[in-house]
């Protein structure tokens, strides 16, 4: 059974008439890392928001269709089950900090004590959400003197730490710069081989080469394609689309035009799969 | 930038290890029988033999003269002496000077308003230095204080310096498209004009985007909440907080009957 079964899901922000996703079905199973892209207005956030549940209960409009998560529809679920089964990390670190409390520690326990668990249990569950998250040092620190990509780590562990069955991350790095983006993604890629069920929001394509396990290309709240990252992050409709293609993509489809991309070879999406066509191309070995 | 807007020093002294309620009690015991009773040197005891003394049992006693320097000296020294000058009547004339006209009984006001004044902030100030803002808030929450009302007063703490640097940024960058912040007064004040907007609009979209991030994490959920803070309330803090209520209720009653 899919953890996250949507089915023609249709859905309007409310005094909106354009639909912000439109007729929309997904499945995902347990342990899948699948990666959302598309362009500004797609409907990528609000893909995020249904999932986590936040649509309809935090935004209101109207939705049509089913969305259920663990088996649950989210309209009937409490709050405290929408919480522990999916779990929201978005674009602003620094509005993704409570305010409410002082260390890092206590900033990651806040979720627990939200959702009542005893006191004795929280050392032990914070101290393993900093582990899986790298931020073990900033205990003590206050959530306020952090770098950008500490303080989105701070907040993948505050999330982790309730131990969501669903971790739904909406361009986790895209406010970071380059040092930030690359502690948070080496955090996620930890998360993902240890099998955690994550649907990513990103447009750093390089990046949703090397974790997804699929790619959904999202164009005004419609699947426009979907399957393996290969094949989708190459997919000539994506340039018809603007949704624009990883550099070493397109560094390879100008030299094939050339004849200078193997014609056996499938256009490469990350550095690996360019360097090796490039030195088969160009006959080095 | 600050880190935080918040006094707190961190001691380990038996008045920072007091229950933070005992605290509060404490300092509105002060106020109120400062202002209850009706003796001119009430207050002025009260901060000499328990507010001084409590700052350094709690080992923040420079903290807290750098503080009443600063800001209670120069106030209270103000209100004392547009007081003494221009509380009218009086039967006992000190000295006549132009048209001011300064007397015994407008002094003996001034001084009893000046120290009532010291009185209450300072012991304000002590509360601030000892005790941190969560452990208050974790420990009224546990009493009865919705969850909501102390979210919001925790977080505006940390959340003001954070707006303060951010109209700082807005007002550099318009002053690097030219405007002029500097110069007569309503040169300045129009120059808020600009900052006003992105710095609202900005924080409006802020608090949709923070809503999400506690909703995230079960802040509104109906279950019991728990805390990670253990705070003490040992038997000598109710204690002493019934008897602060005592004393309070007797200047009550003395003020009433006397």
């Amino acid at each position: 059974m899919p953890i996250i079964n949507l089915q023609h899901v249709t859905y309007r922000y409310p005094m909106t008439e354009q639909p912000a996703l439109e007729d929309l079905s997904l499945q995902m199973d347990e342990g899948e890392f699948v990666a959302v892209i598309g362009p500004n207005g797609a409907g990528k956030s609000t893909l995020c928001y249904t999932i986590a549940g936040f649509i309809p209960y935090f935004f209101k409009g109207e939705l049509e269709g089913t969305v259920e998560v663990a088996g649950v529809e989210s309209r009937q679920a409490s709050l405290e089950q929408r919480v522990r089964s999916v779990g929201l990390v978005f674009q602003n670190p620094f509005n993704q900090i409570s305010g409410a409390k002082y260390t890092v520690f206590e900033e990651i326990a806040f979720g627990l004590e939200n959702l009542g668990v005893n006191r004795e249990e929280m050392p032990a569950r914070v101290e393993r959400a900093m582990a899986l998250t790298g931020i073990t040092d900033l205990a003590e620190r206050s959530p306020y003197a952090l770098s950008g990509g500490q303080q989105q780590r701070v907040a993948l562990a505050s999330i982790l730490v309730m131990e969501p069955r669903v971790l739904v991350l909406d361009e986790p790095t895209s406010q970071l710069d380059p040092v930030g983006t690359r502690e948070v993604f080496e955090v996620i890629r930890n998360l993902a081989q240890r099998g955690m069920t994550v649907l990513m929001v990103e447009h750093k394509l390089e990046w949703v080469a090397a974790f997804a396990d699929r790619v959904i290309a999202l164009e005004n709240g419609r699947i426009l394609a979907e399957g393996a990252p290969a094949e989708v992050l190459t997919d000539e409709r994506l340039l018809e689309h603007h949704f624009g293609f990883s550099r070493y993509t397109l560094a390879a489809r100008e030299a094939r035009k050339e004849a200078l991309w193997p014609p056996s070879r499938r256009l490469p999406v990350t550095l690996e799969e360019a360097e090796a066509g490039f030195r088969e191309g160009l006959g080095w070995s | 930038m600050h880190e935080r807007l918040s006094f707190y020093i961190q001691r380990n002294s038996p008045i920072h290890r007091l229950n933070p309620l005992t605290k509060l009690t404490l300092v509105f015991a002060l106020v109120l029988i400062s202002f209850f009773s009706p003796w001119y040197w009430t207050s002025l005891c009260l901060i000499l033999l328990v507010v001084f003394p409590l700052t350094v049992i709690g080992q923040v006693g420079r903290e807290f003269f750098a503080a009443a320097l600063r800001l209670l000296v120069p106030v209270t020294g103000f209100i004392f002496i547009m007081q003494s000058l221009f509380l009218p009547g009086g039967e006992t004339l000190l000295f006549r000077f132009w048209f001011l006209r300064v007397s015994l009984e407008s002094v003996a006001r001034a001084f009893l308003i000046s120290t009532r004044i010291f009185g209450m902030v300072s012991s304000f100030i002590l509360l601030l230095l000892t005790t941190h803002p969560s452990e208050l808030m974790t420990d009224l929450t546990r009493r009865g204080l919705p969850g909501t009302v102390a979210y919001v007063i925790i977080s505006t703490l940390q959340i003001l310096p954070q707006m303060q640097a951010k109209a700082q940024t807005i007002i550099a960058a318009q002053r690097s498209r030219g405007l002029e912040v500097e110069g007569s007064l309503i040169r300045r004040v129009r120059a808020l004009v600009p900052l006003v907007g992105p710095l609202v609009f900005g924080s409006l979209v802020e608090v949709e985007e923070r809503a999400i991030a506690i909703e995230a994490r079960a802040f509104s959920a109906t279950l019991p909440k728990t805390s990670y803070r253990e705070i003490t309330d040992t038997s000598f803090d109710r204690t002493a907080r019934w008897l602060m209520v005592g004393l309070v209720v007797l200047s009550l009653v003395v003020r009433i009957l006397g």
